[in-house]
């Protein structure tokens, strides 16, 4: 309970600050709708070239899309702004301020800063994924959809996750990205289905750096008949990057000095 | 270049490189996992339309055109998003105002800095390339051609530097530009060609194209490298890449003259 109300207060804390930075607040708007405009418009062109990709003709990479769109949505509002902040805290020392409250270290700093201004994105997308399964000739049972929606807040959690993998090094290296950029030029893999993967490169990217799960899996299970395997790939592979995390956050905090660089 | 402007390009050089570790897995990630995700697409896209070719690309061509065409989009980026924003948002760009050089100048040292580096990347790249995969249907050599390919990149780079610039100057009156930053750089990369060449656009937005500065960053180097541009139509695609370089800076130190006078220095 007292961790919910500290969520409350980091709630109404981000939109009073986004409020105070209007300019920003419609800049981040815009620059998520780009960003969605442009997904939409690549594979548009990519199906000028081919009927099928990955096995999904237009109208399921349209919710495909829709999909990864709503996932990057969660994790911009929820997400992003912490694990782009940790790995600067970490280089300048920051981590003192928050190591000696009186509350889980990973709680503060891995959930404290909320996007107000991405959270009108998340409407977007969440109205642009309903439109688009209504829009659908395919039909999907309630509960069916129910659990796509949950196995795409899990992958949006899940991206935050694994982008951690590749910032906690930073404890060790002292620098202020980390592997950010190898990150997001891996990334990339969540926006593309996961059927243009060779079996054991689509393992690998289930399972190991599971970007797969994020958004194209979620995805599977909405189409295919075997639901409960790919609703269990998924679990396995979160529980599997959540451990690592704890793991590696349990031992990156014993060696943290402090010292600034 | 001044000797300052010497300096400031080998300091940047430095500093590009101060964490080795995170540089080169950081490089050598970015290419492979760039390089992996463009082989299984279009091997997929390929395998789908029971083409060898498609727009006259095989899949070999595409797979050279997508390790070269984010290391050109790289090169161009130069510093990266906030190279301004950052020092007009915290008042760091007091210290300018007062030394005895050219601001523009000075930062655009710093920019080509991390460019020229970004650049020896992509000759390491392109030699690798050949000692494994050499096929000269895809990319020969030509003494020519390398120069153009230097000479575009180099334009591409400096006209880069003024279109963000504008973006980044709005920092004097806008608290934070981050977000139109990256938009900038999504509409770039896919408009420009680092996410699908060019020659895969419906035919009437490439003809529309030809009308903005986009392709002159990404395409009409890629093009160069490949060779599949004449001579003529290099000059002549190189003549407009100098006009909206000429566009941008004249565009940029307007904004620039504009936002000195509104400039504080609190900072934040």
């Amino acid at each position: 309970m007292r961790y919910f109300n500290l969520y409350i207060y980091f709630i109404k804390f981000a939109f009073s600050k986004a409020m105070e930075f209007r300019v920003d607040f419609f800049f981040r708007v815009l620059m998520d709708l780009v960003f969605y405009i442009i997904q939409f418009g690549f594979f548009n062109i990519l199906y000028l070239h081919t009927d099928i990709l990955g096995g999904w003709n237009l109208e399921q990479m349209k919710i495909f899309i829709a999909s990864f769109i709503f996932v990057d949505a969660f994790n911009m509002t929820f997400f992003a702004n912490n694990s782009w902040q940790l790995p600067i805290s970490i280089n300048k020392g920051e981590l003192d301020y928050y190591l000696t409250k009186p509350i889980a270290s990973f709680f503060v700093l891995g959930l404290r800063e909320i996007a107000a201004n991405s959270f009108i994105n998340l409407i977007f997308a969440t109205c642009l994924l309903i439109f688009i399964l209504v829009q659908s000739s395919l039909s999907f049972s309630l509960l069916s959809i129910s659990i796509f929606i949950l196995l795409l807040i899990n992958g949006a959690f899940l991206y935050y996750m694994t982008f951690l993998v590749f910032l906690l090094p930073v404890f060790w290296s002292g620098s202020s990205r980390g592997f950010a950029d190898v990150f997001f030029a891996a990334e990339k893999i969540f926006q593309r289905p996961d059927g243009i993967f060779t079996y054991y490169i689509r393992r690998f990217f289930l399972f190991i750096l599971p970007f797969s799960a994020m958004a194209s899996m979620p995805t599977r299970y909405l189409f295919e008949e075997n639901k409960l395997i790919i609703f269990t790939q998924i679990l396995g592979a979160s529980l599997f990057i959540y451990a690592l995390v704890w793991f590696i956050w349990s031992k990156a905090l014993k060696n943290y000095t402090s010292a600034s660089s | 270049m001044k000797s300052w402007g010497l300096q400031v390009f080998l300091m940047q050089l430095r500093k590009l490189v101060a964490y080795r570790l995170d540089f080169w897995v950081n490089f050598l990630g970015q290419t492979l996992f760039s390089l992996l995700i463009a082989y299984f697409l279009w091997s997929s896209i390929f395998s789908s339309s029971l083409q060898a070719n498609i727009n006259g690309e095989s899949l070999q061509s595409m797979i050279f055109y997508y390790l070269m065409a984010p290391l050109v989009f790289r090169i161009q980026q130069g510093q990266g998003i906030g190279f301004l924003s950052r020092e007009i948002y915290d008042g760091g760009l007091n210290k300018y105002l007062l030394y005895p050089i050219d601001y523009f100048k000075f930062k655009l040292s710093a920019y080509l800095a991390n460019s020229f580096f970004f650049t020896l990347q992509l000759f390491a790249i392109l030699c690798i390339y050949n000692l494994f995969f050499y096929d000269s249907t895809i990319y020969a050599f030509s003494f020519l051609y390398t120069l153009y390919f230097l000479i575009s990149l180099l334009i591409g780079t400096c006209t880069f530097f003024f279109y963000f610039s504008t973006a980044e100057l709005l920092a004097f009156w806008f608290d934070n530009t981050w977000s139109l930053g990256v938009a900038l750089r999504f509409i770039t990369s896919f408009l420009g060609g680092a996410l699908i060449p060019l020659s895969f656009f419906p035919e009437w937005s490439t003809k529309a194209l030809a009308y903005t500065p986009f392709p002159y960053f990404i395409n009409l180097p890629m093009l160069i490298i490949q060779q599949k541009i004449t001579h003529e139509k290099v000059f002549e695609q190189i003549f407009i890449s100098i006009l909206w370089l000429i566009v941008f800076y004249f565009i940029s130190k307007f904004i620039w003259k504009k936002g000195n006078l509104v400039y504080s220095g609190v900072g934040i």
